[in-house]
């Protein structure tokens, strides 16, 4: 008890600290949309419950995971477009090997190497032949759609049943409609959650990505001994990763293969991660923000929903987000970048130095 | 002694060039075409109007040549526009639901063309203020369109497909003048307006300076903010014409499926053509032939009688070739310089 109620001024103190200022827009955001949710919304039942946040992580585990993968990409400075389609091939490789029979163990395994293996081709591209990220991934996204179209152009339904079981698995709590579940997919997110979370914020290669960020091509970090160049290679496998194991907890939640899905799915995750507070010119970002980012994006869907508007809304509305977040950085950053020189205005920031 | 040393140099600078290796694929794939199918590269003449294939990929590189000429002066300021597909459904859905209220005379037809143009430079000179005046990168600044563009376009027609007729709308897709599709004559037009107004002024040079120095530009006296400006509503407007010649023909406004992708296309066309993505140097030249293959790709596939579907991964693997060819690595690993050169940098 004593260490939450010295917790609680210290969170304060950090929600304004500049440089999780972004992130705290993005939180602020979240409980802005759950209020407004919870007076608009509640009639029968309370909008908040466990039910709505069950169904938002039901809905969206796999782009948590992607815009995970996505987080470590964009703090170096790069892109990954390839996510989306990496999705599509993840799933389709994994229908139809099931409906060859190749066991479930094996099936799962493949589908997530299948991401690593784009990811790899990126990296390698990106770090030793000095192509744009942003070619290297379109190359890589172009030929995961051709892939996909080889495979087939047919959806493919799974009818296997121990992936039937894994998709089907869940955890219930409550009774009736205030019923809520925890299912494997997310689970699965949030254990990719926390690695990422380690991963990037208390190791060593952590501290490296975040130097990569820093727009000199990592010269800076290894003049620090840190290990540069492998570095790089290794966001966009960490990236592909996450797009093969969210192909996989796609593929649980649609239940089959199909090689139009996920076009746009990067958009969807870049999009998240920058809500998140990331930015794209590298050097900043947060895994725990870009979570609260896909969080956002998911509520926004759900309000548009029960709003009964029309589907396309969606678009126009997480459009005008996005320019809000963005607005929103600009502001927090000239600030900073404003306090950086000597002093010229007169009033001085009290807040710790970033 | 000397000569063979000098076919070599040559031999090297002609590689260099930034147009090689994307001519060389061109020209490949051509002759590919040619010789899997004797009739590929026949022009005939038929009512006085040109047809045969190469004629038909003329007429759909249009589409990449508008998006990409635009994209490129973009692109050579440093930014990006990831928009442009966005922009071509917004263009198409307002001058299609424009004929749809007026009726399908020539004058409308005229009128909804201007309207449709005047839209996308709207478009683009929000973009233009997005990235120079509230300082947004324009990757994020453009994907902001690029995301709720599809949105406003369904807006526009009411989450329809509007369909509507006008010959005289319609034939900006598929007419002909002089025999010459209308689509390729449009292109050279706008080819040639943006080739002098870049290269027979200081326009171009001044792009160019934005984008290698932006610090060193400015303190030259580089008015940047008003350029890029204008760039981003240029790329707005020629995203605007493309999507109208793009759309033209089926005469439906289909705000989900117009010009998807193509933005992709559209950088993959300007990259193709040798300009960087870090901008700088351009080459409007790159953006042609750049456009031709993309073209010409698409067309091989179906000589092939390869799946259409398919098609993605041809691109993706002459984009990672040229891409690599153009790679300094890969060369200096190829031609077994690398200890050498290494040294020269050392010293």
């Amino acid at each position: 008890m004593n260490a939450l109620l010295t917790a609680v001024p210290q969170w304060g103190a950090r929600l304004r600290d500049p440089r999780y200022l972004p992130v705290t827009g993005t939180l602020v955001a979240l409980l802005l949309i759950l209020v407004v949710g919870q007076l608009r919304y509640t009639e029968k039942r309370s909008f908040l419950s466990m039910k709505l946040f069950s169904n938002l992580l039901v809905d969206n585990s796999y782009l948590l995971v992607l815009a995970v993968g996505m987080t470590f990409v964009i703090i170096t400075g790069g892109i990954d477009l390839s996510v989306g389609a990496v999705v599509a091939l993840v799933g389709l490789t994994t229908a139809k090997l099931l409906i060859a029979g190749v066991p479930l163990w094996a099936v799962l395994a493949i589908g997530v190497l299948v991401g690593s293996a784009f990811g790899t081709l990126i990296g390698v591209m990106v770090q030793y032949f000095d192509v744009q990220p942003f070619i290297a991934s379109l190359a890589a996204m172009f030929l995961a759609r051709g892939l996909c179209n080889v495979v087939s152009v047919e959806s493919l339904g799974i009818k296997h049943e121990g992936f039937a079981e894994l998709a089907s698995w869940k955890l219930k709590f409550g009774e009736g409609r205030e019923s809520w579940s925890i299912n494997l997919s997310m689970l699965v997110a949030f254990a990719v959650l926390a690695v990422a979370f380690v991963i990037l914020h208390h190791t060593r290669f952590g501290r490296t990505v975040y130097g990569l960020g820093a727009g000199d091509g990592g010269t800076a970090v290894a003049l620090m001994g840190l290990r540069a160049k492998s570095t790089r290679v290794w966001v966009y496998v960490i990236s592909g990763t996450c797009a093969g194991i969210a192909g996989i907890l796609f593929t649980l939640y649609t239940k089959s293969g199909f090689n139009l899905t996920g076009i746009g799915m990067e958009l969807d995750a870049i999009a998240a991660v920058v809500i998140g507070g990331a930015l794209l010119t590298g050097g900043g970002g947060f895994v725990l923000g870009s979570a609260a980012g896909v969080l956002v994006y998911g509520l926004l869907q759900v309000v548009i929903a029960r709003e009964g508007l029309q589907s396309w809304w969606t678009k126009v509305l997480i459009g005008v987000v996005l320019l809000a977040f963005v607005l929103l950085q600009r502001a927090l950053g000239t600030r900073r970048a404003r306090r950086r020189p000597v002093p010229v205005t007169p009033t001085p920031q009290v807040a710790a130095p970033a | 002694m000397n000569a063979p040393n000098n076919v070599v140099a040559n031999l090297r600078r002609l590689t260099r060039h930034h147009l090689f290796w994307p001519v060389a694929a061109l020209v490949a794939l051509v002759l590919a075409c040619g010789a899997y199918s004797p009739g590929f590269l026949d022009v005939t003449v038929a009512d006085s109007h040109l047809f045969g294939q190469p004629v038909d990929i003329l007429r759909q590189s249009v589409t990449p040549l508008l998006l990409g000429l635009g994209m490129c002066l973009v692109i050579a300021t440093g930014g990006i526009d990831l928009s442009v597909g966005a922009v071509m459904a917004i263009s198409l859905a307002v001058s299609l639901t424009f004929i749809d209220a007026n009726g399908p005379g020539t004058a409308t037809a005229l009128t909804a063309l201007v309207i449709g143009l005047i839209t996308a430079l709207v478009i683009g000179t929000f973009n233009g203020f997005l990235v120079t005046v509230l300082g947004i990168q324009p990757f994020i600044a453009t994907m902001i369109l690029m995301v709720a563009g599809r949105g406003v376009a369904m807006l526009v027609t009411k989450g329809q497909i509007t369909t509507t007729a006008s010959p005289a709308f319609k034939s900006i897709g598929s007419g002909f003048v002089l025999g010459v599709p209308t689509p390729v004559v449009i292109g050279a037009v706008v080819l040639a307006i943006v080739a002098v107004l870049v290269r027979r002024t200081a326009l171009g040079m001044l792009v160019e300076s934005i984008g290698i120095n932006r610090e060193a530009s400015r303190l030259a006296g580089v008015r940047a903010t008003g350029l890029i400006w204008t760039v981003y509503a240029i790329c707005g407007l020629l995203a605007g014409l493309a999507g109208i010649v793009y759309g033209a023909p089926t005469m439906a406004a289909d705000a989900n499926n117009i010009g998807l992708m193509k933005e992709l296309d559209a950088i993959m066309v300007v990259v193709l053509g040798g300009t960087k993505l870090d901008g700088g140097k351009f080459s409007l030249a790159g953006v042609v032939v750049g456009s031709l293959l993309l073209t010409t790709i698409e067309r091989a596939v179906i000589i092939f009688h390869i799946p259409s579907q398919v098609t993605p991964l041809f691109k993706a693997l002459v984009l990672i070739v040229v891409c690599l060819a153009a790679s300094e690595r890969l060369r200096r690993a190829v031609t077994g310089l690398l200890p050498v050169r290494r040294l020269q940098e050392a010293s």
